[in-house]
């Protein structure tokens, strides 16, 4: 029925709903999947992922972001497309998601689709209309772009199966970091039905891997791994809960991103927060960061929080409030520290952390030398020494330090002030750049926005 | 005396100019390579024009495969593409350092040698102006179906993209045309691509060619939703800007339209 309505809007109507509908999904990532074209239709895929434009809101444009309907029978109190909101409903066929997303690679508008829906009628059936349309895409079409859809929780777990083998990612949002929040807010959904096809596409993945070791033909299974989105702020969680949470989901459920997306009132629902500030995006940054630290520098969860301190310093960023909390562990000697202990140090990043550890090999190191592998000093001399010297007489005293670390202004990439945009100041390695690859452009500091690509 | 070579901006030209410049046997310290004519030419120094000769080319483009590996090979193939005039003497002491050394293969790690360094950074710039390209080159659609990319790349990178589309874009038949240095890049459909230069003087047939049926419409599609998929609550628009540099947006669609309406 509803489709018979739809199909009489224009495609401009239909793209103007359901693309404005679809962009608080965070993800627009087209990365982790490399795949050359065999010639016989359209498109291919970068490991590296690639924006085609960026919004303004400073956002990397790489998908066709859509949803497949906003009908919906769930009345989610944060969605637009909730049930009880009065707004007008449409619905895209499977010919014209796959029309607009070819027309638009051909122009090299993007890089791919990501389809996401509201629920028309039940899971099922929802879910099997989006496997249509990748179908179609990917057979009549020959389309071979990336596409990550959203898995809807509680359709039948054989179309997922079927879904994973012919798109790159997959994600099933978490929405509010506890089941607490979920019930209040989502009164239709449950947690244990959105961990559910999360645990299938884990051991999916999981399975498809052994499979491929046996034989490399094997069809891939979700190779571009598993997204999750939680939102922030609309429920009372704190940080340590979520930053716990997230720490569950990348170590029990094998996630490739989580992301998180700072709560917007859209339907002034007052039972939600009212957030005269604008939504929390410095809150959302340091979850960010956090999540850096949590998956590349070795941290754990209870390490940055605990029970007494649930909530992040709205001035330092976490590395750094970590950094002045254990002071007994400084200084560090970077010339004989080991790589796990010179990645904590603030103004040391990734990088530089690898870098250091290379080239002290070929004798010690001497702070100019830090500085040209990419050490931010004004930051990291509170914290370390070269052949037992610091570089200056500074004192290890956290008010002190924290004073000194506090007018190096930190460049946050949401600034009104009109601060340039740096790389945050978590990842410190001002010049990274990967140093081969023709294609060797500053991917990852784009990625550090928002969580993009 | 100081040796000034003068050579053709071009693969040949440049490599053929190392020939050359080898031939001599003279100190490599008193030759140099210059890329086009100078307009301020130096007292006391000699000028000679080389005649850009493939089979010497050739030659030169073997020893630097063989001895310096893929890596260093392709490094000077990007900084071979650059437009800055002084890469063509930044390659050829570059070579002359990189053989040199005892292990030629290391020659890109070498950065403390001026040369080598330089080297790395006008590669480095036109691998990354090559990824712009990708990322923010438009087609747009002629009426005869072909689709058709204006460009204005700063450095000659034209034939490093064109292998990305082909294998993206195999059913195709597409053009990039780098405005700036009037060539292009043609990929018919099902073959391979090549690169051909516009004719002094004479306009492409290209110009000819009305848009077709379909292109106002995805356009405007496309514009539609670059708009609404931004958060208003979360605009920034030197976020925007630091991501998406200004000089690109004259030939993204995106841009355009919405120029154009106000
Ligand atoms: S199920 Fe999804 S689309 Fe439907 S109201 Fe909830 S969040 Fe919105």
């Amino acid at each position: 029925m509803e489709i018979c309505i739809s199909e009489s809007t224009t495609s401009m109507d239909k793209l103007g709903v359901l693309s404005d509908a679809a962009k608080y999904d965070v993800s627009c990532s087209s990365s982790g999947v490399e795949r050359k074209g065999d010639g016989t239709g359209i498109g291919n895929s970068a490991a590296g992922g690639i924006c085609h434009s960026f919004s303004s809101d400073g956002r990397c444009i790489s998908l066709l972001k859509i949803l497949f309907t906003n009908e919906c029978i769930y009345d989610c109190k944060y969605c637009v497309n909730r049930r009880s909101n009065d707004v007008p409903r449409v619905s895209f066929t499977p010919e014209e998601i796959c029309t607009l997303t070819i027309e638009f690679y051909r122009r090299n508008f993007i890089e791919g689709l990501f389809l996401s829906s509201g629920i028309l009628h039940n899971p099922d059936y929802t879910m099997e209309l989006i496997y249509q349309a990748i179908y179609k895409l990917r057979t009549e079409y020959r389309f071979q772009g990336y596409i990550h859809v959203k898995a809807i929780p509680g359709a039948n777990p054989i179309i997922i199966a079927k879904l994973g083998m012919i798109v790159d990612r997959m994600s099933v949002n978490l929405e509010l970091p506890t089941a607490q929040g979920l019930s209040e807010l989502a009164p239709n959904k449950h947690r244990k039905t959105i961990l559910m096809p999360m645990r299938q596409i884990q051991q999916g993945i999981k399975q498809n891997k052994n499979e491929l070791v046996l034989y490399k033909k094997a069809p891939t299974f979700v190779p571009g791994g598993q997204s999750t989105q939680m939102i922030i702020g609309a429920t009372p969680e704190s940080d340590y809960q979520i930053v716990s949470v997230a720490e569950n989901l990348y170590q029990k459920f094998d996630l490739k991103r989580v992301y998180y997306s700072a709560f917007i009132n859209i339907n002034e629902d007052r039972s939600l927060p009212a957030l005269p500030g604008g939504p929390p995006l410095l809150r959302e940054h340091r979850l960010y960061q956090a999540d850096w630290l949590l998956r590349f520098y070795g941290f754990k969860a209870d390490e940055l929080l605990n029970e007494a301190r649930p909530n992040f310093n709205i001035l330092l960023d976490p590395k750094a409030d970590w950094a002045l909390r254990h002071l007994e562990s400084f200084p560090v000697e970077v010339n004989r520290a080991d790589y796990q202990t010179i990645l904590r140090v603030p103004g040391i990043g990734v990088t530089s952390a690898q870098r250091i550890v290379k080239a002290r090999r070929n004798g010690a190191l001497r702070f100019e030398d830090l500085k040209k592998i990419g050490v931010v000093l004004k930051r990291a001399l509170y914290f370390i020494t070269c052949s037992g010297r610091m570089m200056f007489n500074t004192r290890i005293e956290e008010d002190y330090i924290t004073r000194n670390l506090l007018t190096v202004k930190e460049r946050l990439p949401f600034d009104k002030d009109g601060v340039t945009y740096q790389q945050l100041s978590l990842f410190d390695d001002v010049n990274f750049q990967p140093e081969s690859g023709w294609a060797s452009k500053l991917i990852e500091p784009k990625s550090v926005v928002y969580g993009q690509l | 005396m100081e040796l000034y070579l003068i050579c053709e901006d071009s693969l040949e030209g440049i490599f053929t100019g190392i020939y050359e410049a080898y031939a001599l046997k003279r100190s490599h310290q008193e030759i140099h390579l210059q890329v086009g004519e100078e307009d301020n030419l130096r007292l006391f120094s000699e000028y000679r024009s080389i005649q850009a000769d493939s089979n010497k080319a050739a030659k030169v483009a073997r020893t630097i495969n063989r001895e310096f590996g893929q890596e260093g090979f392709m490094a000077v193939c990007r900084a071979l593409a650059s437009n800055d005039a002084k890469k063509g003497d930044a390659i050829y002491k570059m070579v002359v350092s990189g053989l040199a050394m005892s292990d030629p293969r290391k020659v890109m790690s070498n950065l403390a040698n001026e040369y080598v360094m330089k080297v790395f950074e006008l590669a480095r710039f036109s691998a990354n102006e090559a990824h712009f390209l990708i990322e923010f080159l438009r087609f747009k659609e002629l009426e005869n179906g072909i689709l058709y990319a204006r460009t204005g790349p700063k450095n000659n990178v034209l034939t490093f993209v064109m292998p990305h589309f082909s294998d993206r874009l195999p059913l195709e038949n597409f053009v990039i045309h780098d405005e700036g240095r009037g060539i292009y890049g043609l990929h018919p459909a099902r073959k391979d691509w090549y690169v051909v230069t516009e004719e002094e003087g004479r306009e492409s047939v290209l110009s000819t060619y009305k848009l077709s049926a379909g292109e106002e419409l995805y356009s405007e599609l496309f514009t539609a939703f670059f708009h609404t998929i931004a958060v208003e609550e979360r605009v920034n628009r030197r976020l925007q800007r630091n991501m998406l540099p200004l000089r690109y947006r004259e030939y993204m669609t995106e841009f355009q339209l919405s120029k154009d309406r106000k």
